[in-house]
């Protein structure tokens, strides 16, 4: 019985014509300024907010964010990074949801998702989110505000530099430029379509 | 160098001014252009119509008729990309006429680029003393690059104003049996054209394609229009 | 004031599209509706300006734009190898392939896949589902679906079919939208963006949050490691690929891309092309479904491989590069013609410049043959492609065909075989050029009306006055 796989694939290798090939990837020109300035200029230019912290105020910074902002219950992936910020949160009234907390409508609950970032784009302002049972989807997609950590020495040049360094793919590999956004409707652009409102960065150098 | 004249059928038949003018230009830089009395047609309006066998019948005796020229010239963006750019496309099939095609494609150029690029002229003893706005033909500009040479040499013309024209490679929307079949869109086309042209200040409309002026013109000359289309070899001509 | 648009659309049955799609009555139409006109001109114009702002930052663009075309080239030479890569990539990581060869096979695979997980439907926007209309299917066979795309949800509310394939709701005013909203939810009528933007997100959120089937598009899926690309901006598609326990991503065969590596260069034009941004605000990576012990993600992860036209597309040799076509929208924007008209004049999801050369391969050139012949050819549409597509080429080869197989009026074939005949010789095209003469001095004498095509001409233009000699009695 042939299948729609067979037809199909016998089609195209009959219409096959004459070899073509692959050319080899070009190299392009590297950015040339500092690329945690070019990192926080086209972030922001994407409506991130980015802050500079180091790994010791982290913790202190993050609460302040959190209490500024009225927050009551938040997502947050578990990582080396975030250890010390975990440990305060829970010191605090706030609710902190861990991965394997993550039902959908807890997270949808939350004010806020805290993750880490594995890289930063300098050339196009862009943060990149691995997945992995510590490292939920929805953290990063369900609440309205978004908060990444990320040291500056994983801030890359392009999406090529993050695809030679990535090591085998995870599940869903996240590139996030700013927040959630339409221009749907007259081609205004409003912020804030389904995805988080608002996108925090926290550059730890 | 044997440089010829490619008139083109419309503008033989009903612009000769451009013709005149563009023989004029060329001799003032010393070029005597052979006139080729049999020429008649390129081939274009039957080329983008579909009817592509009849196309062919006039594409072949282009090519004889232009032969032995090692440059052949025509004051009209959309002729020249036709031989340099769908000559080959049109006449694929026959072995013996692509190479041809090629090499007659390689030595067509428009009027501008001619004067610019081979001659290395920009100041071609012109004097033009009005505002002139410039149109981007769409065929010289996409199909033949010719961006900067018309304005050059507009710019070295003497008491020549040359005003801006807002969306100036926006197409005029003739395309040829388009300002027809189409006749709503391409008159939409053109009311947007004739605006900007209105509100460039000018007292002239230039472009290096004679079926663009002439749908312009038409448009113009409808809306009753003090603005005046001229082609850009006239302008080069005018002393 | 509501900006309506009501154009034939396609039938919603299974069988193909057998009325003539009639370009000239519908971009007719579409120029008598003056605030459309008004709504798409200030939308093109500014995504013109938006795209040559993005690409003037990349100093590489012209040599980015040839590697992605030959990119292309090669994977769609070697297609047949690139999507058994594909599927033995997905399968390791978890996924389950399906090919269909027709919309038929798809809607029927699909509507199986959904019924078996739930009946509740969330999609995000995906042109290949509107091209085998999957939604009806969907409904007819039980399931709720609702699209989530903000613009493609507003045109499900309203009844239509989307005008322009990045935004689908250009041909709407806020008022429109407003009314639209205010009619179907029941809310007040808002007057800014911001608001009617939040009604539409606390709408969606209930049926993300209680979907069983996610429905998406694929942007790339990269042969080498069986990743599918999804790229948006509302983060929509991201929900519909994590939240519900099942994904269906429905794929043309032509997305297939060799390596993880190419996408640096593809995920530099597509952006900067479609709406000039440096990068949509999410790209999903997705390799299988969820992993032992991951929160979120489906549990379910099919990939649908289409044909459904695209086998005949790429077997034919002038054709197959509009295989290459990446969706990015960017020759909408720029054409004249298609500025004036929107989508839905184009009787099809894909419209404009792509749309009049993938139409009539993809229905037929009894039905689509009108639309290769409504373009000036400006070239506007082969100069900004990001995968240099000659589109004016594969335009000008299909109005060939159309004469071949179809015909052209009669009025049309005297006119070039008249026009023909007299540039056979010079001494012909003289005495056809003296006799022109002296007929049109007679014919504004006594003002009579011009035949075809001259006719048509006048309408809203002087013609030319001929002067007393052409040039080669002048002087040849």
């Amino acid at each position: 019985m042939t299948t729609a796989r067979d037809v199909i694939l016998t089609r195209l290798r009959q219409a096959a014509g004459p070899a073509v090939p692959l050319p080899e990837l070009p190299r392009l020109n590297a950015p040339r300024s500092d690329l945690i300035s070019l990192f926080i200029e086209r972030a922001t230019a994407a409506g991130t907010e980015i802050e500079t912290s180091s790994v010791e105020r982290l913790a202190s910074t993050i609460i302040d964010e959190l209490t500024r902002t009225r927050v009551n219950r938040v997502a947050m992936w578990e990582d080396r990074l975030l250890t010390q910020t975990r440990a305060a949160l829970r010191a605090t009234p706030l609710e902190v949801l861990d991965p394997w907390d993550h039902a959908r409508e807890s997270v949808a609950g939350a004010d806020a998702g805290i993750t880490i970032a594995d890289f930063a784009i300098a050339l196009t302002g862009t943060l990149v989110l691995d997945c992995s049972p510590a490292h939920p989807r929805s953290t990063s997609l369900l609440p309205p505000v978004h908060l990444a950590v990320i040291p500056a020495e994983h801030v890359v040049a392009s999406l090529g530099d993050v695809l030679t360094r990535t090591g085998p793919l995870p599940s869903a590999l996240t590139f996030i430029t700013g927040p959630s956004r339409t221009a749907d409707i007259e081609l205004t652009p409003v912020l804030g379509v389904h995805g988080p409102t608002r996108v925090k960065v926290y550059l730890l150098t | 160098m044997r440089v010829a004249l490619f008139v083109t059928c419309l503008i033989d038949q009903l612009f000769p001014g451009v013709a005149e003018a563009t023989v004029t230009v060329l001799r003032r830089c010393g070029i005597e252009p052979a006139l080729v009395p049999e020429q008649t047609c390129c081939g274009q309006i039957a080329f983008n119509d579909g009817f592509w066998p009849e196309s062919r019948t006039l594409a072949r005796r282009h090519l004889d008729l232009f032969e032995g020229a090692d440059a052949v010239v025509t004051p009209s963006g959309s002729c020249a990309a036709m031989v340099r750019e769908f000559y080959s496309m049109l006449l694929q099939e026959d072995h013996n006429l692509t190479a041809r095609a090629h090499h007659a494609g390689a030595r067509t150029y428009e009027l501008t680029e001619f004067l610019v690029d081979v001659l290395h002229r920009s100041d071609v003893g012109a004097r033009f003393p009005h505002r002139v706005t410039y149109h981007a033909s769409c065929h010289g500009l996409r199909g033949l690059g010719v961006r900067n040479q018309p304005l050059q040499l507009l710019s070295r013309v003497q008491d020549l104003e040359l005003r801006t024209l807002d969306g100036v490679e926006e197409c005029c929307g003739f395309g040829g049996m388009f300002a027809v079949k189409f006749a709503g869109l391409s008159g939409a086309m053109l009311e947007t054209k004739m605006r900007a042209i209105e509100a460039s200040g000018a007292e002239f409309v230039t472009a290096t394609d004679a079926s663009c002026l002439m749908h312009i013109d038409g448009g113009l000359r409808r809306q009753r229009s003090s603005v005046k289309a001229l082609h850009v070899a006239e302008i080069l001509a005018s002393q | 004031m509501v900006v309506t648009t009501t154009y034939d659309r396609r039938p919603t049955t299974v069988f193909p599209m057998t009325k003539r799609i009639d370009f000239e009555q519908n971009s007719e139409k579409a120029l008598q509706n003056a605030p459309l006109q008004a709504t798409l001109r200030t939308a093109m114009v500014r995504f013109r300006a938006l795209r040559i702002s993005a690409v003037e930052e990349i100093p590489d663009w012209q040599a980015l734009r040839q590697h992605a075309h030959d990119t292309k080239a090669h994977a769609l030479a070697h297609l047949d190898r690139y999507l058994e890569q594909l599927e033995r990539q997905v399968t390791g990581a978890g996924g389950v392939v399906h090919w269909a060869r027709d919309a038929d096979e798809a809607r029927n695979l699909i509507t199986r896949l959904a019924g078996s997980s739930g009946r509740r439907v969330v999609k995000s926007k995906s042109m290949t589902t509107e091209e085998i209309e999957l939604n009806d299917a969907l409904e007819h066979a039980g399931c709720e679906v609702t699209e989530t795309d903000l613009g493609e949800y507003l045109v499900q509310l309203a009844g239509e079919r989307p005008a322009h394939i990045i935004a689908p709701v250009v041909h709407k005013s806020k008022e429109a939208i407003a009314a639209l909203l205010s009619e179907k939810l029941g809310v007040p009528r808002y007057d800014d963006a911001q608001e009617l933007t939040r009604v539409a997100r606390e709408a969606l959120r209930r049926k993300f949050l209680e979907a069983d089937v996610g429905i998406s598009g694929v942007n790339f899926a990269v042969a080498e490691t069986g990743t599918i690309v999804v790229v948006e901006n509302e983060g929509n598609a991201r929900l519909a690929t994590t939240l519900p326990r099942m994904h269906i991503a429905v794929m043309g065969i032509e997305k297939v891309i060799p390596r993880l590596a190419d996408l640096d260069v593809f995920l530099t034009l597509l952006p900067r092309s479609a709406t000039g941004q440096r990068m949509s605000s999410y790209v999903s990576f997705l390799t299988g479904p969820r992993r032992a012990g991951e929160a979120d993600g489906p549990q379910e992860l099919h990939l649908v491989l289409l044909d459904n036209g695209r086998t005949a597309i790429h077997a034919d040799s002038s054709m197959r590069e509009s295989l290459a076509c990446i969706r990015c929208g960017a020759c909408l924007n720029v054409c004249p013609v298609f500025e004036r008209t929107a989508g839905h004049a184009y009787g099809s999801e894909y419209s404009g410049p792509i749309g009049a050369v993938l139409t009539p391969l993809f229905e037929g050139l009894d039905v689509a043959g009108d639309l290769p012949f409504a373009s000036s050819l400006c070239g506007a549409c082969g100069e900004v492609c990001p995968v240099k597509i000659e589109l004016p080429r594969l335009l000008l080869e299909l109005r060939s065909r159309v004469v071949r197989q179809r015909g052209a009026p009669v009025a049309e074939r005297l006119f070039v075989w008249g026009w023909v005949n007299a540039m056979k010789s010079a001494r012909r095209l003289a005495i056809a050029g003296k006799v022109a003469r002296v007929v049109q001095r007679f014919m504004s004498a006594v003002h009579l009306p011009l035949p075809y095509p001259f006719s048509r001409w006048s309408a809203s233009r002087e013609l030319p006055t001929p002067p007393a000699k052409a040039f080669r009695e002048r002087t040849l």
